[in-house]
């Protein structure tokens, strides 16, 4: 131990303290305020990422197997509920259908061209994830090349997952919706209550003992109750109006009692995503 | 008789795989792996390497350069947070070593050191993700939700591991 402690190496230790420092408030705000990170981490994050490929497809490849015999052994009762809903989304399908072309018509007839709902999605799929507990990050196998770019928001299965995070040119890291940092979450979304009131909200937390996404500083009397279901907004910055996010699962008051604090049961699984869509807001 | 493939290159080789593997069992076992509220961090890149100070020449195979680099990676690819296991790899590395030496070289101390290793990985993540506002845990939540579960899994793959890489190594000191 008192070798350890010879000036040399405190000096080597020192140096590099304040080197990682450095280094972690440079990217830190890399990430906060610029669209792509520098050049030379783009250019290797797609290096490491075509190698990951090589070791990621077999690997998927191993989990699909596992799945599809899961998925066969289920499949008797999956088919008996599936029947039943069947008819049932026909109905809706159609109906959509009649709705999109009648709003489309109507907007024609208004003189609107693009509202906050319209979207394009940029399929992609998931080739990795951070191996860290706090870190709840994924990377997808597209990126500038495709036409993603920064804070778009991310969808698997029925609903919103995350906002893209980091752009390459041929892969971009996705922040989950249940990532703890202080700085991610901020989704403006809103919940269509009793009587369709609307009330107009951000994301502002996720509680991971829980897995709720919580949503606070809400001052609207309109009545709230479980279930609601709860959409993005489309305000303020590139998330398209109406993807949906999840229902309402339960409502408090906040830490003071002054405001509302909703409690959101997110639609997608979080830990199960193998295939996403990115959002381009038209 | 064939040519023998180099132990420097079986060694990078490995570290490589080892790294990818790490990503893809996290996205592949998510659902158990980051269960709330524990999560279970698969660290293979670290075991390898650990696993090549207790058999192999360090100074050969230039292990705390190659801990560094993959350290590197790790910040660029996984987290894109600069500076943080670039730094982490080669102590814990360097770490090991020191200890290492001074036990007898069986797997009981191989095991303890092991779980040093893991122990500071672990925890010098948490110090620097906290202090950027990654993470909110309290030690205790720290403690008992991440490293616990951690060690155990990470001990599981490394008692599973050594009985095998260890005739790679010895294979190729002669």
């Amino acid at each position: 131990m008192q070798k350890f402690f010879s000036s040399r190496k405190l000096v080597i230790v020192i140096v590099c303290l304040i080197i990682s420092f450095g280094l972690m408030s440079v990217s830190v705000a890399f990430r906060n305020n610029r669209n792509t990170p520098p050049l030379v981490q783009q250019f290797g994050n797609d290096i490491v990422g075509f190698g990951d490929r090589i070791v990621a497809i077999p690997m998927n490849g191993v989990q699909h197997g596992f799945a599809s015999i899961h998925n066969l052994l289920n499949t008797y009762q999956e088919n008996q509920k599936l029947k039943s809903k069947v008819d049932q989304l026909a109905q809706t399908q159609v109906k959509d259908q009649v709705l999109e072309r009648e709003n489309k018509q109507l907007k024609r007839q208004l003189n609107v061209g693009s509202t906050l709902t319209g979207y394009e999605k940029i399929n992609a799929a998931v080739i990795t994830r951070t191996p860290s507990s706090w870190a709840s990050q994924v990377v997808i196998n597209k990126g500038q090349a495709a036409g993603v770019k920064k804070n778009m928001p991310v969808i698997a299965g029925p609903g919103l997952i995350g906002t893209v995070a980091e752009v390459n040119k041929t892969n971009s890291k996705v922040v989950l919706i249940s990532n703890t940092a202080e700085n991610s979450n901020r989704f403006a979304i809103q919940i269509i209550g009793a009587g369709s009131k609307v009330v107009n909200g951000v994301i502002t937390s996720y509680d991971s003992q829980s897995n709720r996404i919580v949503m606070g500083n809400i001052t609207s009397k309109a009545k709230l109750s479980k279930g609601d279901r709860v959409t993005t907004s489309g305000l303020g910055g590139v998330i398209p109006k109406g993807i949906y996010v999840g229902t309402v699962s339960k409502i408090a008051e906040d830490d003071y009692g002054l405001a509302k604090k909703v409690y959101i049961k997110p639609a997608a699984n979080l830990n199960d995503i193998e295939v996403v869509s990115v959002a381009v807001r038209n | 008789m064939k040519r023998r493939i180099p132990i420097a290159f079986i060694f990078v080789i490995g570290e490589f795989i080892a790294f990818f593997l790490d990503g893809s069992l996290s996205q592949i076992l998510s659902g158990t792996l980051y269960r709330y509220p524990n999560s279970l961090v698969p660290s293979l890149t670290l075991m390898w390497l650990i696993l090549a100070v207790f058999f192999g020449d360090s100074k050969k195979l230039h292990i705390t350069m190659w801990s560094a680099i993959i350290g590197f990676i790790f910040d660029m690819y996984y987290t894109g947070l600069l500076g943080v296991y670039v730094f982490i790899f080669p102590l814990v590395i360097y770490l090991c070593q020191t200890v290492y030496q001074m036990l007898p070289p069986n797997f009981m101390s191989g095991f303890l050191v092991y779980f040093l290793g893991i122990t500071v990985w672990v925890s010098l993540g948490f110090v620097a993700n906290s202090f950027i506002g990654q993470t909110s845990d309290s030690v205790a939540q720290f403690m008992v939700n991440t490293l616990a579960p951690t060690l155990a899994i990470n001990l599981v793959f490394m008692a599973l591991a050594y009985f095998p890489i260890e005739p790679l190594y010895r294979s190729h000191r002669q």
